[in-house]
């Protein structure tokens, strides 16, 4: 299998890349080419880094109209980490308005800073639906690792499974052939491991 | 619920890590040494975060650093915060590129905020780890930079105000004078910061037992608990500590196969 990480020139990309030999990946791209992303079994959309720059950085390399084409069209895989799952959604109020590449019906804004910690970092459960393919051999309320200031929520139903914080925020979805975690499943224990296992094994 | 965390400061000297007591630092060994003695690999698994700190005196050489941190987090899951010496975007973007989740800043915070708001604008305030060294004299406590070697005239609280002001996504707060004491932390200071900062609180300084890292963690508003003590916490000291955590009711994360 290979797998490619989509790389827009911002963070940690490394954790991803050792987890997915970790789990017995044959191949694993860091790449920002289009040939490369296109011979990819899957592709894994990371992010650290704010909303509005990661953006910027997409569409400097055309990853927007490549990802639209591999991903919506060509219906190839997706799991989007972190800011990479909020870059899926309509838009961003972090930098600015931001529009995002709009895979999926969801909003990203930012947490209530007056009552709560922000950012929001550490382990925290998350409302886990194991009848979801990410799921499978993951336990209920299983802790996962999050670090983010801003948060996505959806009125649509996106088979979302949730995380509270001062109000529920959406941890994971999964629709079709795209998934996106909030949390880092790469730093996550067995936890993160196993979710990672499902996506390469059940996408 | 969101957990507290259990962090992990490896402190490091030019190719080895060190045991540090007050800032001075004593030399243990190196990445070999810390796998053969430590099975570090496998105590990552009972730990939430680790931090390494680049506390090398005088040239820190960050490729040295960064290439140490590459052999470090493979097949270690956990978050990884690196930092010391950070002086340009250059020095940030290549430990984050050799494996670090996030960033830990000192002297820059006080020496050139420009480059700190630059960071968080390319890596958001929650890659920003910002660290406080203080040390108390009489009923005074005096921030410090430059690995505690130089007190600054800025006072604590308007220090810790000012980070918050620039963005910084978390606080390590580090009392030299407890640093590798074992005696336990500075509470008396450490409640009063709890209380009045906005962001996750991470202490560290003083941990010699995990009965210090429970009496931390039921510190409301602090979000983590550090320890950097490599003697104390040898071979099965931290599995150990983090079962006898979990058994206490505290708060942490559970992960156990």
């Amino acid at each position: 299998m290979k797998i490619v990480i989509v790389d827009y020139g911002m963070g940690n990309l490394k954790s991803i890349s050792s987890a997915m030999i970790y789990l017995g990946v044959s191949e694993v791209k860091i790449s920002s080419d289009y040939d490369e992303l296109n011979s990819a079994d899957k592709i894994i959309l990371p992010g650290v880094g704010s909303f509005g720059k990661a953006m910027k950085e997409i569409k400097e390399r055309k990853l927007d109209d490549h990802l639209k084409e591999l991903v919506i069209e060509k219906k190839k895989p997706l799991l989007g980490i972190c800011l990479g799952m909020q870059l899926l959604g309509l838009s961003s109020t972090e930098d600015g308005l931001n529009e995002g590449l709009g895979f999926v019906n969801a909003e990203v804004t930012k947490f209530d800073t007056v009552r709560m910690k922000v950012p929001h970092v550490g382990f925290n459960q998350v409302k886990v639906n194991t009848e979801l393919r990410l799921y499978k051999n993951v336990p209920q309320n299983a802790d996962f690792y999050f670090t983010h200031s801003y948060k996505m929520l959806s009125a649509a139903s996106i088979n979302q499974c949730t995380c509270d914080y001062n109000g529920e925020f959406i941890a994971s979805f999964e629709l079709d052939n795209i998934a996106g975690v909030q949390y880092h499943p790469e730093l996550s224990q067995h936890n993160g491991l196993a979710l990672l296992k499902n996506f390469l094994n059940s996408f | 619920m969101l957990r507290k965390r259990i962090i992990f400061s490896l402190i490091y000297n030019d190719g080895f890590f060190m045991q540090s007591r007050n800032f001075r630092l004593q030399k243990v060994g190196d990445l070999h040494w810390l796998e053969k003695n430590y099975g570090f690999r496998g105590i990552a698994f009972s730990l939430d975060e680790l931090v390494v700190i680049n506390a090398t005196r005088g040239n820190k050489d960050i490729s040295k650093f960064a290439s140490m941190i590459t052999a470090l987090v493979d097949d270690v899951f956990i978050p990884i915060t690196a930092g010391g010496g950070i002086r340009s975007v250059e020095n940030a973007e290549l430990l984050f590129r050799s494996g670090a989740d996030k960033i830990l800043l000192n002297t820059t915070l006080h020496e050139n905020k420009d480059l700190v708001r630059e960071l968080i604008r390319i890596y958001g305030s929650q890659s920003i780890v910002g660290c406080l060294d203080y040390k108390r004299t009489g009923d005074e406590i005096k921030v410090y930079i430059k690995d505690g070697s130089e007190s600054i005239e800025t006072s604590f609280n308007d220090y810790l105000l000012g980070l918050e002001a620039l963005g910084i996504g978390e606080i390590y707060l580090n009392s030299i004078d407890k640093d590798g004491t074992g005696f336990g932390y500075d509470f008396e200071e450490i409640k009063k910061v709890a209380a009045s900062i906005k962001q996750p609180l991470i202490i560290a300084g003083g941990a010699g037992n995990e009965n210090h890292l429970i009496e931390g963690l039921k510190i409301p508003g602090v979000s983590a608990v550090a320890t950097a003590n490599l003697f104390n916490f040898i071979g099965n000291g931290l599995p150990n500590a983090r079962k006898k955590i979990l058994d206490s009711g505290e708060n942490i994360a559970c992960w156990e196969k």
